[in-house]
């Protein structure tokens, strides 16, 4: 182990993918927080203010073991991005500013039956008419309003309502995290308000980093590990990358401001209000659980809309050989209380994902053999990647893994680098067709904005949190 | 009760407030690495309140034009204290751009306290809103004095 002081805390290089920082290195410190990174992403990451909110997290009541930052991540509010921390369920706290606003934003993986050769003559109308048919941006969905019971059962069943419109198929909800349905949700915990923000959005993308990508499978990296995801080199795929809309967020606004006023009750005190919280066992914890789950549930249900209206695109194009079945949905912005080391914790995972391995109850029985797929997008443009989740990783990051690139250029000066038309041609002289409503908005999203996403996928694979699966090429985004 | 009117529009509003003794109320976006960090000086607090929705409404249309159409409407929020008053504030008006597609743009602040404003607004309607702003969160939130002016920050998740 060597010592060096790195930002203003003292840093121990416990493995060259793996540093740590002391709970001695702020008095207020209850546990280590350790970083997965390398030493040209660990660079990026004391660019910014990622590890003083780690720190910051080490200091909640109830949080145990580590707090752990992936490779990706970079400073958000209150909880950095790419931040993993797990709290005991008996005393410890909840925080909605620890999952974020965008509850159960996650990503979804489609597998077709079809080969590039199939899909390239119609890529530019297939990408055209997805763009037409799922809402992005701000948009609503006017096919799928809901009346308030309507929407009280999709918080409360998940995508299994959508079942009965004949937009879920068989495997689906065997192949999404919990089956799409959190058992501890329930929508009178939701305020009217929420309600009212999210009932036109289910099937919609929304802005930001969100999308919808075809893809085809430009290279194996684990022949066994693919064959058992259903996956194989030159094979179309479709990833799914969106959340819980309007309605997550106001469940989070109405949350961190009822927790911020309770807090001073249970004599809680804290570096960043955002970080605001209450004990789990609390009735303002129990509640927002509730509520929390609720808006997970609505989450899934809206990435199961859009599969619905990406199948019928891909069938009105190529006919039935398009099938597209669900290889796996996974959240990346969630509190869960799961079993680890015996003990129940309550784990808060922000723009972090599971990478449950295959001994693991809640991995899909279709994967035991494998682990758990942990999907992993690139920037836009770049390469995303499929992992299989280790047993090792319940032990050295509470079954965690990155969930993406990770910012590393603020968005406007994203936009001051390159504008959005330079970035559409680059990508169309790459034969990636491009959709994005606004040219502002494709530079925010400019490749070079992030991260290195190989450089990400390579750290948590030597690491041992996650091993690497496949890797997709992006032929046609959908930008949020 | 205090009225005062945004700074943009004093001119066209002559007597109102404290025009011509005060610099006008000024924000900016700062570098952040994912979300949108807003900065807001202003010599008072009904013009704190009144630049910091402008600011929101800016950042929410984008390039549709800001000029205020329509009927004044009343907005009135209540908080635990000044800073968590901000937020709130903000977080109401993205409300109201989400589920009503109406974007304030032009505020009157007619009486502010420490944990509450009563305020009205013109705003844009627009059938959808150029860019979503999920929340304004208290990440960092503050409100300060300094040179004799009053400064605020409030971070967006966008």
């Amino acid at each position: 182990m060597s010592s060096t002081l790195t930002w203003h805390y003292p840093v121990t290089s416990v493995t060259p993918d793996l540093r740590e920082i002391p709970a001695s290195a702020r008095q207020d410190m209850r546990v280590p927080a350790r970083v997965y990174a390398d030493d040209t992403l660990w660079e990026q990451i004391e660019g910014d203010r990622s590890l003083d909110q780690l720190v910051n997290v080490a200091t909640l009541r109830g949080v145990t073991g580590c707090v752990y930052g992936m490779p990706d991540i970079h400073e958000g509010y209150g909880f950095p991005v790419g931040g993993v921390a797990a709290f005991r369920a008996s005393d410890g706290v909840i925080s909605p500013g620890g999952v974020g606003y965008d509850i159960n934003c996650g990503v979804r993986l489609l597998r077709s039956r079809l080969e590039l050769g199939a899909l390239q003559p119609k890529l530019e109308s297939v990408v055209h008419d997805l763009s037409r048919s799922i809402p992005s941006g701000s948009y609503r969905n006017p096919a799928l309003t809901l009346t308030i019971d309507d929407l009280e059962r999709v918080l409360t069943e998940g995508p299994a309502y959508l079942a009965e419109r004949g937009m879920v198929l068989p495997q689906d909800l065997a192949h999404t995290e919990a089956r799409g349905r959190l058992p501890g949700a329930d929508a009178a915990k939701v305020s009217a308000r929420a309600k009212q923000r999210g009932h036109d959005q289910l099937g919609t993308i929304g802005s930001g980093n969100h999308f919808v990508e075809v893809q085809v499978v430009d290279q194996v990296f684990d022949a066994g590990a693919a064959q058992g995801f259903g996956l194989q080199e030159g094979q179309i795929t479709v990833l799914i990358h969106t959340g819980s809309r309007g309605l997550g967020h106001q469940v989070c606004t109405d949350y961190v401001r009822l927790m911020d006023q309770v807090m001073p009750h249970y004599g809680i005190s804290l570096p960043d209000r955002q970080l605001a919280c209450a004990p789990l066992q609390s009735p303002e914890g129990q509640s927002y659980f509730a509520a929390m789950c609720a808006a997970a549930n609505f989450a899934f249900a809206n990435r199961q809309a859009i599969t619905h209206t990406v199948r019928e695109v891909f069938h009105r194009a190529l006919g039935r050989a398009a099938d597209l079945a669900l290889v796996y949905d996974v959240a990346h912005n969630m509190a869960k209380v799961e079993q680890h080391g015996g003990e129940q914790l309550c784990v808060h995972r922000k723009g972090a994902t599971r990478a449950f391995g295959p001994s693991h109850p809640e991995t899909p029985a279709a994967y035991r053999r494998v682990g758990q797929p942990v999907l992993i997008p690139g920037s836009m443009g770049t390469g995303s990647y499929v992992l299989a989740g280790t047993d090792e990783a319940m032990t050295r990051s509470f079954g965690s893994c990155c969930h993406g690139a990770g910012r590393a250029m603020s968005r406007s000066e994203a936009k001051r680098t390159r504008s959005g038309a330079e970035i559409r041609r680059e990508l169309e002289a790459r034969g990636i067709v491009v959709r994005c409503p606004s040219a502002g908005e494709l530079a925010e999203e400019a490749p070079y904005a992030y991260k290195d996403v190989e450089r990400v996928v390579d750290v948590v694979n030597r690491a041992g949190l996650a091993r690497k699966v496949v890797r997709l090429r992006p032929l046609g985004v959908i930008k949020g | 009760m205090t009225t005062m009117l945004f700074p943009r529009y004093r001119e066209q509003q002559p007597g109102a407030g404290m025009a011509g003794t005060c610099p006008p109320a000024t924000h900016e976006f700062l570098a952040h690495t994912s979300e949108m960090q807003l900065l807001v000086h202003a010599a008072t607090f009904p013009e704190l309140f009144a630049e910091a929705g402008h600011a929101l409404g800016l950042l929410s249309l984008r390039d549709i034009p800001d000029v205020p159409t329509g009927e004044w409407r009343e907005i009135e929020v209540e908080s635990a204290d000044r800073v968590a008053l901000l937020v709130d504030w903000l977080n109401e008006l993205i409300f109201l751009a989400e589920t009503e597609r109406w974007v304030g743009i032009e505020f009157e602040v007619r009486e502010t306290g420490a944990r509450w404003i009563i305020a009205r607004a013109r705003g844009v309607s627009v059938e959808e809103p150029p860019a979503v702003v999920k929340a304004a969160t208290m990440h960092q939130a503050r409100i300060s004095h300094r040179d004799g002016a009053i400064e605020a920050e409030v971070l967006f998740d966008v």
